[in-house]
């Protein structure tokens, strides 16, 4: 009987079907093959293998190299927070002066994320010149629009109760900021703002690659003499830093909140 | 008869979408009274005290404090007098991640200037007040404790050591026993007459009628914006409340025995 099929079976069919479709028309475009894949495994064996015997006499260089690396996240991290700051509660609907100063700083966040760290590092390494001061730059961009968003979020969410109760006891703008405000976003903007710290230190090593500092540097100058083992001892490098921030900052996240 | 402290003269509230809260309100109250508003959910009462303070405005008449026209007073006066109103809410509305010093201090910040607020640099006689009125709802031994750690009842008696800590003229609470259990409610209540035999101000919101006349020396009932009553506590009755609400009572009307006796 008709009535037993399912309504609406069809779009499914039809939806795994346009998958199928964009799926193989993707492939074609990125030229993937099974082939190819096949053919690149003993080149890419042989360079996991240079890389597990890292060249130990860049090591401390590697580290150096690191530092800055941090340092850029580091600043970047701050200079976020900070443009952050003021715009998340302009771009927030309830503290936000007016309603069409939160719908434009929520454009203006939204614009300002919509380019990636290394795309904005090109930029600024083409005006500033190659080096990490480009990259802090990168970095703080882009953290305003992300922790923008983020705190203002957060602003959004605050228990409005306080709020009424300083204005009750007579508390002007600024003092109901500070007494109601504040105590409830500071803990929060701090968790998140560390959070950020740490996709930011893995973004900063990237950002050499385009002549950002740091890192990143030793790398792609590794990377264009095929020296492996160079390359391997920067990574270890990387990743044993940034395990460590990660560890460490999320516990002090988790004493935040 | 002293002229009043308080004096709402014809007044009525539309808010924006075109509930009108309170129509044409009359009421004037004297110095040292403790005044109960009662009425059903929804009949005005909130908006009725947030025009004392003018936390909501007015659209029309006008509320007098201690001889002056509010409604006229200029903002920076009008903070000056909301420094000396005391408000208790139903939900508390502290700072819950804030310790219980830091919500009683915001009692103080209304009368404080702006950069000594923002510093945080509290004059030493601010610091006694605050500890006074710890002391005096036994939370003392609580001041660097986290407010939501706090029971209900405990947080609600921070929430008036707050509202004392400004040395109020005038409390006003918004059924600020709504949210606890029996014996607690009858603890706040208690503290609230005590609070007002000290000489305060105290006019409260209540929806349970044997609060309102075991607490209150004076009733006022309000259904949809209007007062229809308006007498002693001790002359109230259940009639009196059934004509108030336009229905039978109910059980949850009532708050229950105070277990403390
Ligand atoms: N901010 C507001 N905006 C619009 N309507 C409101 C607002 N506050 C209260 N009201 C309405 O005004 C009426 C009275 O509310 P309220 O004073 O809170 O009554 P009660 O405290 O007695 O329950 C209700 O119909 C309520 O929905
Ligand atoms: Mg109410």
């Amino acid at each position: 009987m008709a009535g037993l099929v399912e309504p609406g079976r069809w779009k499914l069919w039809a939806g795994v079907g346009l998958f199928a479709v964009v799926f193989i028309w993707s492939a074609r475009g990125v030229e993937a093959s099974l082939f190819r894949f096949i053919e690149g495994l003993p080149l890419l064996a042989r360079i996991v293998v240079l890389m597990l015997v890292p060249d130990w006499s860049w090591a401390g260089r590697s580290l150096l190299g690191m530092v800055v690396s941090v340092q850029v996240a580091l600043l970047g991290t701050t200079i976020g927070m900070l443009l952050a700051f003021p715009l998340a509660f302009l771009a927030s609907r309830n503290i936000s002066p007016h309603a069409a100063s939160s719908y434009l700083n929520k454009q203006v966040l939204n614009l300002i994320r919509t380019f990636p760290e290394i795309i904005l590092a090109v930029f600024f390494v083409a005006a500033y010149g190659p080096g990490a001061l480009a990259g802090m730059m990168a970095i703080g961009l882009h953290s305003t629009g992300s922790l923008g968003k983020l705190y203002a979020e957060v602003v959004e969410t605050i228990d409005p109760g306080p709020l009424e109760a300083l204005r009750a006891a007579g508390a002007n703008r600024a003092k109901v900021f500070w007494y109601a405000v504040m105590p409830q976003v500071l803990p929060e903007f701090l968790a998140l703002s560390l959070y950020r710290f740490e996709i930011n230190a893995r973004a900063a090593t990237v950002l050499g690659l385009v002549g950002a500092g740091g890192i990143g540097t030793i790398m792609v100058q590794a990377l264009q003499f095929r020296r492996w083992e160079i390359v391997g001892m920067a990574l270890m490098v990387i990743i044993v830093v940034v395990t460590l921030i990660d560890t460490a900052s999320s516990a002090l996240r988790r004493r935040l909140v | 008869m002293s002229s009043p402290q308080i004096e709402l003269r014809g007044v009525e509230v539309h808010f924006p979408g075109g509930v009108q809260a309170l129509r044409g309100v009359d009421l004037s109250v004297q110095r040292g009274e403790f005044v109960a508003i009662v009425g059903l959910s929804g009949a005005g009462k909130s908006t009725l005290l947030r025009t004392v303070n003018r936390l909501v405005e007015p659209t029309a008449g006008s509320v007098w404090f201690e001889g002056e026209d509010l409604t006229a007073a200029p903002p920076a006066r009008l903070l000056e007098v909301r420094a000396q109103i005391g408000m208790i809410f139903q939900t508390f509305n502290l700072v819950k991640r804030s310790s219980v010093l830091r919500n009683v201090l915001a009692g103080r910040v209304g009368r404080l200037s702006t950069w000594r607020a923002l510093l945080g640099w509290f004059p030493r006689r601010d610091l006694e007040i605050v500890h006074g009125a710890l002391l005096k709802l036994d939370i003392q031994d609580k001041a660097f404790v986290r407010a939501d750690v706090l029971s209900g009842g405990q947080q609600q008696r921070v929430g008036i050591a707050r509202a004392l800590a400004q040395e109020p003229k005038v409390i006003l609470a918004d059924e600020p026993v709504a949210s606890l259990d029996p014996p607690t409610s009858h603890v706040v209540m208690r503290d609230l007459r005590r609070i007002n035999q000290e000489g305060i101000t105290v006019l409260i919101n209540l929806h349970f009628i044997d609060l309102a006349r075991e607490y209150a020396h004076r009733v006022v009932g309000l259904r949809d914006g209007q007062v229809v009553y308006d007498g002693p506590a001790g002359e109230v009755d259940d009639a009196t409340f059934e004509q108030i609400y336009g229905r039978a009572l109910k059980s949850d009307d009532f708050r229950g025995l105070d277990a403390e006796g």
